[in-house]
């Protein structure tokens, strides 16, 4: 085994070198690097890194903190970073399964808010029995999200509009006229958001009481992660997987190896809204419950950086969002312990999708320094 | 009617200038999803220093605001240039290196808008407040009806942006570099074999772009909420992107798109003034121009010529 003398290029090679798990290795390469720029930012505003990296952790409920109020524990605090991080897995997954067709769905934003506010309006506000309700909830985030992404698919192959152009303007649009709504039907006088919805349509169980604990749990969580596996089959194994990642990858071979490249954008499209529906589902109606008008929810966004995160594979996205909301989820806690701004978390998220993006330039880079160093030590008289 | 002419050219102009910063970087064959990011930046840039030499040189001054119009140039210019880095060198997705820059900004602007508040003014805020811009009448143009509205307490910064749009479309249409940076869009390969160096191009016209979005972003911070806070982050540069295109990709009939919108923007919070209507229709009024574009996209997509070699990285061995 050759090894490098400079011993930085030899950590960048283990890392992002080719060999076992490579897209493991690259995204902790990334998360440590934004964790160092992380570091060289609070170092200048003179706060110790470690501790602000300890209760990130800790405000996120990863690790447990010094002490806790009553009926709260670390438990509560986990419990709560699933409950964000289900509608972010969704999101992730609606964007890795239109870019592995080629399209990029901007319109998760909009999605998220046309299902959240057809939901509280439809069900959210009767009181209808909870099993029949939470049901119906799901099933109108997917049918609405479903035909939303159909449309912009459809639009996309009979018109040639760009998909981008069209999710952007969708997004503003949904957001201006839900605002209109809330604003006139259903805005509380107090919060000046939509008022909330009724428990039975809520998806998650508020407050519930356990071991002494008061709880939130998120029901649609486990729902995620089926549906991250389903989708990890769906793209791997079926025959409409195939076709997707083909039309993908050359839209004129496809389309000569005889596929249908329209009906799969169109389908493709679906399940990417369909799934940003539930994103929205459970977001609007299980972490919040209300809707808080002319804002796009910055998770049909960030989303798209966190499939990156994931390597753009089902799996991936589940644990990209998991990281990604520690550090949101920690964010408060963190500011309040160090006394640091508010916005650092978030800076250091952005950073951390800054480096995911550039990934596969840190692989094709360690690539270069590897056959670099494979030729000097090939013997000079060859 | 003077002030329908008058708000929509308030608001056309800026979004015109950052389409022109569009147009340049599509050009040259780099998807711009960006503009948002910069816009929010430049304007970050241009309210630091207004706010920083507003200290020496009151909050009234005139030259302080012209000042802080250039400091939102270098500033959108020189944060343009992480974008640069990213598609160019690094090859990454342009639509996903551009989404991510705008929420790099986002969250940049308003951690550096609080620290530099507290550290620099020792005040808890995120925003810096601005000085209303000075205006200027064309005397002896007022007198035209309707086009004379155009010159009638105009801010000054209109005129500007007009200047910087002739001669911004003269260097695209008419000089060799103009040219260059059209082929870059379409063929860059062909540009290579003529010497010239593709990275190099679009590396400034990225920057061209990252300094027009920043000059328009400082505008819109001037004419719509006289201070630089997040609200700038309005989707302003998006529908800059959605100008250009249907636009299709040329600076005359960008024009012609952002004075639809800016018209249909001001029309609109007219009709809802006349009629009585309570304020949250604004919100209804605030779709129009995105529902026009929508519609004027279905009819014209399939005549949209998008720069042939749009969104592909330069790989130097591919035919």
């Amino acid at each position: 085994m050759i090894k490098e003398k400079n011993i930085l290029k030899r950590i960048f090679i283990s890392f992002c070198g080719p060999g076992k798990a490579r897209m493991l290795r690259t995204s902790i390469f990334c998360i440590l690097l934004s964790m160092l720029f992380g570091s060289l930012i609070l170092l200048l505003l003179s706060k110790n890194p470690l501790v602000a990296y300890q209760s990130l952790l800790q405000g996120a409920g990863v690790l447990p903190k010094l002490n806790y109020p009553g009926k709260k524990s670390q438990l509560t605090g986990f419990l709560n970073l699933v409950d964000y991080t289900t509608p972010m897995i969704f999101a992730a997954l609606s964007i890795t399964i239109a870019f592995k067709c080629g399209l990029i769905n901007i319109s998760v934003a909009g999605t998220m808010i046309f299902s959240g506010i057809l939901a509280t309006v439809l069900v959210g506000y009767t009181d209808l029995n909870p099993v029949v309700a939470r049901s119906l909830v799901v099933i109108i985030g997917l049918v609405s999200g479903g035909l939303l992404g159909g449309l912009i698919g459809w639009l996309k192959y009979k018109f040639n509009m760009n998909e981008i152009v069209v999710s952007i303007m969708i997004n503003y649009i949904i957001s201006y006229i839900v605002s209109f709504v809330i604003n006139t039907k259903f805005a509380d006088p107090i919060s000046r958001q939509s008022v909330e919805i009724g428990q039975n349509a809520r998806l998650n169980l508020m407050n519930v009481e356990m071991f002494g604990l008061k709880m939130n749990i998120p029901l649609l969580f486990p729902i995620a992660i089926f549906v991250v596996f389903l989708i990890d089959f769906l793209m791997k194994k079926t025959r409409f997987g195939f076709e997707l990642k083909t039309v993908g990858s050359n839209r004129k071979a496809s389309k000569y190896a005889g596929m249908n490249v329209g009906k799969t954008m169109i389908v493709t499209m679906m399940i990417s809204g369909a799934l940003a529906g539930l994103a929205g589902v459970s977001y609007y109606l299980g972490c919040y419950g209300s809707i808080q008008p002319r804002v796009q929810p910055s998770i049909g966004f960030d989303c798209i950086a966190v499939s990156l995160l994931g390597f753009i594979t089902p799996i991936g996205c589940l644990f990209a969002s998991f990281l990604v909301m520690i550090f949101q989820c920690g964010t408060s806690y963190l500011s309040s312990r160090l006394g640091v701004l508010r916005e650092i978390p978030s800076l250091m998220t952005s950073i951390l999708l800054l480096f995911s993006a550039c990934a596969f330039y840190f692989q094709e880079k360690a690539d270069a320094c590897k056959i670099k160093l494979l030729k000097s030590r090939r013997p000079k008289n060859e | 009617m003077n002030s329908i002419i008058g708000d929509s050219v308030t608001f056309a102009l800026p979004l015109f200038i950052i389409a022109i910063g569009g147009i340049y970087c599509e050009g040259s064959g780099i998807v711009n999803l960006a503009s948002e990011g910069f816009l929010g930046m430049g304007a970050f840039f241009g309210g630091f220093a207004f706010a920083l030499f507003a200290q020496f040189l009151g909050m009234s001054s005139v030259a302080n605001a012209y000042l802080s119009l250039l400091f939102a140039l270098c500033g959108g210019a020189i944060f343009s240039m992480i974008y640069a880095l990213l598609s160019i060198k690094f090859k990454a997705n342009q639509v996903v290196s551009g989404v991510v820059v705008n929420m790099l900004s986002t969250a940049l602007s308003a951690f550096l808008a609080s620290q530099l508040n507290l550290s620099i003014f020792g005040q808890a805020s995120n925003k810096f407040l601005l000085a209303v811009f000075p205006r200027f009448t064309v005397k002896w143009l007022v007198n035209i009806p309707i086009l004379g509205a155009f010159f009638d307490d105009t801010y000054v910064f209109v005129y500007i942006i007009l200047f910087v749009a002739i001669i911004m479309t003269y260097v695209l249409y008419k000089t060799p570099f103009g040219m260059n940076l059209r082929a870059c869009g379409d063929n860059p390969q062909a540009v290579a074999t003529t010497g010239r160096d593709v990275n190099s191009i679009r590396f400034k016209a990225i920057v061209i772009n990252g300094a027009l979005a920043g000059f328009g972003g400082m505008c819109f911070a001037y004419s719509i909420s006289t201070n630089f806070s997040s609200s700038i982050y309005a989707g302003y540069g998006y529908l800059a992107i959605a100008a250009y295109i249907f636009g299709n990709w040329r600076i005359k009939q960008t024009l012609y798109a952002c004075l639809i919108f800016g018209f249909s923007r001001s029309i609109g919070y007219v009709l809802i003034q006349h009629l009585g209507l309570p304020s949250t229709y604004s919100d209804l009024v605030l779709t129009l121009p995105y529902i026009m574009t929508l519609v004027l996209l279905l009819f014209f997509s399939k005549s949209n010529i998008s720069p042939k070699a749009l969104g592909e990285p330069y790989e130097k061995s591919k035919r």
